[in-house]
């Protein structure tokens, strides 16, 4: 059977040839744990055996979560060997209070239905009321980073390419997230398709400190290399972001041509990059850095390119996508070897809805592309009246592709909401150039700070109960930080409290509940009883609220 | 021992009034101290002793006090 199965075509690059580097473990500092195609099949054909043994059964939901482990990928591989779903989550950090974890998870676990957790030993703690408790889904947590080491050769349960392959779970708390179910032709016929958009050859290398729960790095980095037979060179996050300049050194060092960046991250290894750390270093051999995840911004791509240019980066080399992991990943790529393209239009136009390039005393806005659509891939701006828009006019973006997902788990009306007839609504701002997506903006309150979707609904619900907010009276909203590349969050909030003292305890309690759910809560905004306004709908206006706060109030 | 002058430097880059930095303080317990914020605490940190960090110096550092001890050994060998 010529079908495309996940598994098969793992296998086929291990037989082809076992002694190619597929994952490179990048440490800082020490020795990579390098996984050579064979002994990765191998190891993998362990740990299903080991999995089959304590009950993980095709078709189970199996939750990884794992901070930075050499053991990490071959365990992926376990569970797509043994026909079972993998669902990568996020490791809890330091920040976030291990109940909001857990109940994250659990309702993650009824929703989606999770049937396994598969995580370190030191999470038990935590995790020990979830598994226990009465109400809960799990059949079990299994510690296999713990276990033995054992090698066995492969033995897939071949499932068909329409058959579910993986999960990809989108951020935010129980109600709000959604775990998108990926095919395995999805995910395969996106890999080529993609592939050929980036003219993906045997000499590339892909380098990434990207989680893997996010579907970038899930993608983009793990899945394009292993679907393809390249090696992945994967960094920690945790390393990454206290140390972003790490980045460069490991595509020196291991001969990087790839990696894909939300776009705070080229500011924020333009501000830590010093000379000393990069003494030798050279980014000639970079062909792409892809923009994604986030509003692709002209002056984080100007001052990546300022700083570094004089290390061998080529301007050509800075390129963008829109993906999104409905679509398994991207849905737009620009050309390779071609600087993603930039217009400058007018901002007032653009404003109303329309893109006429400014004239130089106009005040305006650079728009970034985000390129042309791979194949298998269309997009069309659709207007409110749900008309399709020709090119230069602002709309939402519609997208169809041949690797769309086949719904939320579980969340038939929320499917319905988005996918209608093979089409998926983006709720994202955008326009069409020369047959290239520019992204604008947003329909949806969605922020995102630092490539990460984060929900109004949840920073409302966090601060809701700190005392001196009058109830339900509270909005959340993203506000553009230029200095960082990206959004920062901001809150508005009636409170009857007035003098200052009283105020800046409140300003102060609403900042340290915000960090409860990590999110940094960058601007509080206190408002005096009824005076934030509601839309149409009788709810409060996030939209509206925010321009009249930025008029009227004073955000500490 | 945290000085005066590294609790200025850490506090003005996070806009915070005052705030009590202790050698265990960690990043995790101050508002705004995320780790987006944390790679302009150390810009501002290292302009204001005028001493540059290496990566692999800051990567694992867990609480304030081991970034005064970094502070401190780099301004012993600038001498």
């Amino acid at each position: 059977m010529n079908e495309p199965n996940l598994a098969k075509r793992w296998l086929k690059h291990a037989e082809k040839d076992p002694s190619a580097e597929a994952i490179v473990h990048w440490v800082a500092g020490e020795t990579p744990k390098r996984w050579c195609y064979g002994d990765l099949m191998l190891r993998a054909g362990g740990f299903a055996q080991e999995l089959t043994s304590r009950g993980v059964r095709p078709g189970e939901v199996c939750a990884i979560i794992a901070r930075h482990n050499p053991d990490f990928y071959p365990l992926y591989l376990a569970i797509v060997f043994l026909g079972a779903l993998p669902a990568v989550l996020a490791y809890p950090n330091d920040r976030i209070h291990p109940d909001k974890f857990r109940r994250g998870l659990m309702g993650m676990a009824q929703k989606s239905g999770l049937d396994w957790l598969l995580t370190e030993a030191s999470l038990t703690p935590i995790l020990a009321p979830l598994i226990d408790g009465e109400h809960s889904t799990l059949r079990g947590a299994l510690f296999p980073f713990e276990w033995p080491e054992s090698r066995a050769t492969p033995n897939p349960v071949v499932q068909s390419a329409a058959s579910a392959a993986l999960l990809q779970h989108s951020s935010g708390t129980t109600g709000l997230q959604k775990a998108v179910v990926l095919s395995h032709h999805a995910v395969l016929d996106h890999l080529d398709a993609y592939a050929k958009a980036i003219h993906l050859s045997s000499e590339d290398r892909i380098v990434s400190w990207l989680p893997l729960y996010h579907d970038m790095g899930l993608i983009a980095a793990l899945h394009l290399s292993l679907g393809k037979g390249l090696p992945l060179i994967q960094m920690s996050p945790f390393e990454w972001v206290s140390a972003p300049v790490l980045l460069l050194i490991a595509l020196f060092e291991e001969r990087g041509t790839l990696s894909w960046l939300p776009n705070f991250a080229y500011n924020h290894i333009a501000l830590r990059a010093n000379e000393e750390d990069l003494e030798g270093v050279s980014l000639a051999h970079v062909r792409m850095l892809v923009n994604c995840s986030e509003s692709v911004r002209a002056e984080s791509h100007d001052r990546f390119y300022d700083k570094f240019s004089r290390y061998g980066l080529r301007r050509e080399a800075l390129a963008a996508c829109y993906a999104m992991a409905e679509a398994t990943f991207a849905v737009t790529q620009t050309e390779p070897n071609k600087e993603a393209r930039k217009l400058v239009v007018d901002r007032q136009a653009l404003a109303e809805g329309r893109v006429e390039i400014a004239s130089p005393s106009a005040p305006s806005r650079t728009c970034v592309s985000s390129g042309k659509p791979i194949e298998g891939c269309e997009t069309r701006i659709i207007d409110e009246a749900g008309n399709t828009l020709g090119e230069a006019r602002v709309g939402e973006i519609f997208v169809t592709s041949r690797s769309l997902f086949d719904g939320y788990r579980n969340e038939p009306e929320k499917t319905a909401e988005v996918l209608q007839n093979g089409v998926y609504a983006t709720r994202d701002q955008g326009f069409l150039y020369d047959g290239e997506i520019f992204v604008v903006g947003r329909k949806k309150d969605l922020m995102i700070v630092a490539g990460k979707n984060l929900y109004p609904e949840d920073v409302e619900d966090a601060i809701g109960a700190v005392p001196g907010i009058l109830l339900g009276r509270v909005v959340a909203f993203g506000m553009d930080d230029e200095g960082a590349g990206t959004e920062s969050v901001c809150v508005i909030v009636e409170t009857p409290l007035v003098t200052p003292g009283e105020q800046e305890t409140l300003r102060r309690l609403i900042k340290q509940a915000g960090m409860a759910i990590d999110v940094t809560i960058t601007r509080v905004f206190l408002a005096k009883p009824r005076w934030l306004i509601k839309s149409s709908s009788g709810k409060l206006s996030r939209r509206d609220n925010r321009e009249r706060a930025l008029a009227e109030l004073d955000g500490g | 021992m945290i000085t005066d002058k590294l609790k200025q430097a850490i506090l003005r880059e996070l806009g915070l009034a005052s705030w009590d930095l202790s050698a265990e303080t960690v990043a995790t317990e101050v508002p705004g101290w995320d780790s987006l914020s944390h790679v302009r605490v150390l810009a501002a940190v290292e302009d204001a002793f005028a001493i540059r960090f290496r990566s692999l110096e800051v990567l694992r550092l867990k609480n304030v006090g081991e970034l005064q001890a970094l502070v401190d050994k780099k301004l012993a060998t600038k001498k």
